[in-house]
């Protein structure tokens, strides 16, 4: 008897329940494939346990210029993903293709998320010109310098410690660079210098570090003394390739293998390597010890490229979200934020302080030693010719990385850079 | 009256039999160039509509330097490949046809099978074979200019690179054309000749070359609009650089409609460039008929 009503009861709950509980599938497109699509996955299927009523079922697409691609054609005719993996360089071009839909107050509440929970470079770079947030941060990931120990010893570049110390300049710099050439490294300082993103990054920080401007908010390029500074730029890579320095037209995973094969004092890349040198160290078959930091002073500023991905709700074509709809996909974005801890391990900084400033995240290494560029961080220009797959990423591949191999001066690449990236922007 | 029926009747099956052709015709290829023509005069973005802007399109293409680099390119492309395709095409054919039975038919394979390849696989295989530092043909290019060339990231190398690799690529087909008209030429005349004491060079510049002629102008003809129409290798290997000294006009189409978000003036590129093979093929083709009547 007591059974029956305990039986009648709970499905009388399970009734009224019943459209609030509706089960939720959001559909979720990223460009994830590395080490860190692994982690990503981890996190989703996490969260696909932890929620009965919402299940996200994933696709992964191809990063870059098909995904962007892919996304408009599908958000314009609603076929597209209720959640997507967005870079915040490229948001610039997102509004002006009207593909993204504006977070709202109430969705932050949805996903229990606030505005001051996100570094204000990140969270800048999600809102449009009006001040709409259009995209909630994730992490922040930028160029890093890495080094190797073992080349350097003997040199008076490692402290008591084994630590990099004593570069505070570009001379500084090149010293090291000479050292490690001495001390039989073939490529002191290793970057995809063939390819487009690798050239891009260390020239947009070269750049900023003199305190340059790539595109003004009015649209020219490279203004004023910015086209001496873009010069100097490109005239420093160029050095770099003449003295026997960095590597010549080496492709993304050449430049990976550079220095991680020990061939290379330095590595200047993107923090998605330190899954690599982790797991090479931790396996054993690194054969030497290795650090990253912050991408030193070397011009009159301290600051480094980087970028945000983020995630961002497309247009439905014609119609809108269904309401329940979109406090899941918040939810779960939400959550995401919360447990980005487990992201972290993919060498990015979380965008959300919470977790940036947690203790767990404090001891991870070597995340809390460059984690303090979050602070002052160049992310690209707000424009809708710059980021990820962008007419700027094809100007850098283009032209500076034949400039910086000899094919053509400074002044000349940089006159090419204006005349084609004018050309994009009208 | 039975024969007007039987001629209504005719007709009813004749329509009934190119409906399904005119049918996909006007679908996949009348409609959409319709739509082409129409949205390049429009500021049209890749999807959806845009305002009509009449010939502001082509104003600007006529002042867009980088139009005439792509149409330069596009030209030297063509310098580069279609008539060695073609010259190597028929020295191989003719090789080819001097052998017989399974070696002829092993050969053919071997000439035929980078053709069935799918492009992208073809351009890794290139890539790699070609890669600056740990590429198999280094070592010979090394041999030749004393150090190892970048071969696909070097202006002066890019272009004959890709077109290397576009006529391995692409060759078996001509061969097979230039085989199947070989073949058509009867025996008699190279045995009539022979009576007559004619040298193999003479059989081949009065006998094989003249016959050959009509297949010599379809493949030239085929190959001026195949290659005109390059985009997949430049894509693959070299994007358009370095400093677009790669740059052709289907790349400068895809930039425009997919990264650029301009459908209208990717448009009116594309349309150029199908105008530019019409004239250029339809000219060619009578040109090489006006030649062959000649002979």
């Amino acid at each position: 008897m007591k059974t029956r009503h305990l039986l009648a009861a709970s499905v009388a709950a399970l009734m009224a329940a019943g459209p609030a509980m509706a089960q939720q599938t959001i559909t979720w497109w990223d460009f994830l494939s590395g080490g860190d699509g692994v982690r990503m996955k981890a996190l989703i299927e996490e969260f696909n346990e932890e929620h009965p009523d919402i299940q996200i079922e994933a696709t992964t697409l191809e990063w870059g210029v098909p995904f962007y691609t892919k996304v408009r054609t599908s958000a314009a005719v609603g076929q597209g993903p209720d959640v997507m993996t967005y870079h915040l360089s490229r948001l610039p071009l997102g509004l002006e293709e009207g593909v993204l839909t504006p977070i709202t107050a109430e969705d932050m509440e949805a996903a229990g998320l606030s505005e001051g929970d996100f570094f204000d470079s990140a969270l800048n770079a999600a809102k449009g010109p009006d001040g709409t947030l259009y995209a909630v941060p994730f992490d922040i990931h930028s160029l890093v310098l890495y080094y190797n120990k073992s080349l350097l010893e003997g040199t008076e570049f490692l402290d008591d410690n084994g630590e990099l110390t004593g570069i505070e300049s570009l001379e500084d710099f090149e010293a090291a660079l000479a050292a490690v050439k001495g001390n039989g490294a073939s490529a002191p300082v290793s970057y995809a210098t063939g390819d487009d993103g690798g050239v891009y990054r260390v020239f947009y920080t070269l750049l900023q570090q003199q305190g340059g401007e790539l595109i003004s908010e009015d649209g020219e390029i490279l203004p004023g003394d910015s086209t001496a500074k873009a010069e100097t730029a490109i005239a420093t890579m160029t050095k770099w390739f003449e003295e026997g320095w960095q590597p010549e037209q080496a492709l993304y995973e050449a430049s990976v293998a550079l220095f991680t094969s020990g061939k290379s004092g330095f590595q200047l890349n993107g923090v998605w390597e330190v899954p690599t040198m982790v797991d090479l160290a931790e396996s054993g078959e690194l054969g030497f010890e290795w650090g990253a930091i912050e991408v030193p002073q070397l011009m009159d500023e301290r600051t480094t490229w980087a970028d945000s991905h983020a995630f961002a709700i497309p247009v439905q074509g014609e119609d809108e979200m269904d309401p329940e709809k979109r406090e899941a996909v918040m939810t779960a974005i939400g959550w995401m934020n919360k447990h980005s801890i487990a992201w972290a391990s993919a060498g990015h900084i979380p965008a959300y302080k919470p977790v940036a400033e947690s203790e767990e995240f404090k001891a991870m290494e070597p995340n809390a030693t460059y984690s303090s560029l979050a602070d002052n961080a160049s992310f690209d220009p707000r424009s809708q010719i710059a980021g990820v797959a962008s007419p700027t990423y094809d100007a850098a591949i283009n032209i500076i990385a034949p400039a910086i191999h000899g094919y053509m001066s400074p002044e000349e690449a940089v006159q090419q850079i204006k005349d084609e990236l004018t050309r994009a922007l009208n | 009256m039975a024969m007007i029926r039987d001629r209504r009747r005719h007709r009813l099956v004749a329509y009934s039999l190119i409906l399904p052709f005119v049918a996909i015709f006007s679908l996949v290829f009348a409609y959409p160039t319709f739509e082409v023509i129409r949205l390049s005069f429009t500021n049209a973005p890749l999807i959806g509509e845009g305002d009509w802007v009449g010939w502001a399109n082509y104003r600007e293409l006529l002042t867009d330097r980088l139009f005439y680099t792509s149409l330069k390119n596009n030209g030297y492309f063509v310098l580069l490949t279609v008539i060695p395709t073609t010259a190597l095409a028929l020295l191989i054919a003719i090789l080819v046809n001097r052998l017989s039975g399974r070696v002829q038919a092993l050969v053919l394979v071997l000439f035929f099978m980078p053709y069935v390849l799918p492009v992208s696989v073809v351009t890794q295989i290139w890539a790699w074979m070609l890669d600056f530092q740990f590429g198999v043909l280094q070592p010979a290019i090394a041999f030749f200019t004393g150090k190892p060339v970048p071969v696909f990231k070097n202006p002066h190398w890019v272009m004959p690179a890709i077109a290397v690799v576009t006529i391995w690529w692409t060759n078996g087909f001509n061969v097979l054309l230039f085989l199947a008209g070989l073949r058509n030429i009867p025996t008699e005349l190279y045995e009539a000749s022979a009576l007559d004491g004619a040298t193999k060079w003479q059989q081949f510049k009065r006998v094989t070359w003249p016959l050959l002629w009509p297949v010599t102008a379809l493949v030239l003809t085929l190959q001026l609009i195949l290659q005109l129409k390059l985009f997949d290798q430049v894509y693959l290997l070299s994007e358009g650089g370095p400093f677009n000294s790669s740059y052709v006009l289907l790349l400068m189409v895809y930039r425009e409609a997919f990264q650029l978000n301009n459908g209208g003036y990717a448009s009116a590129v594309a349309l150029v460039l199908f105008l530019v093979i019409m004239v250029v093929s339809v000219l060619q083709f009578q040109l090489l008929r006006l030649g062959g009547k000649n002979q």
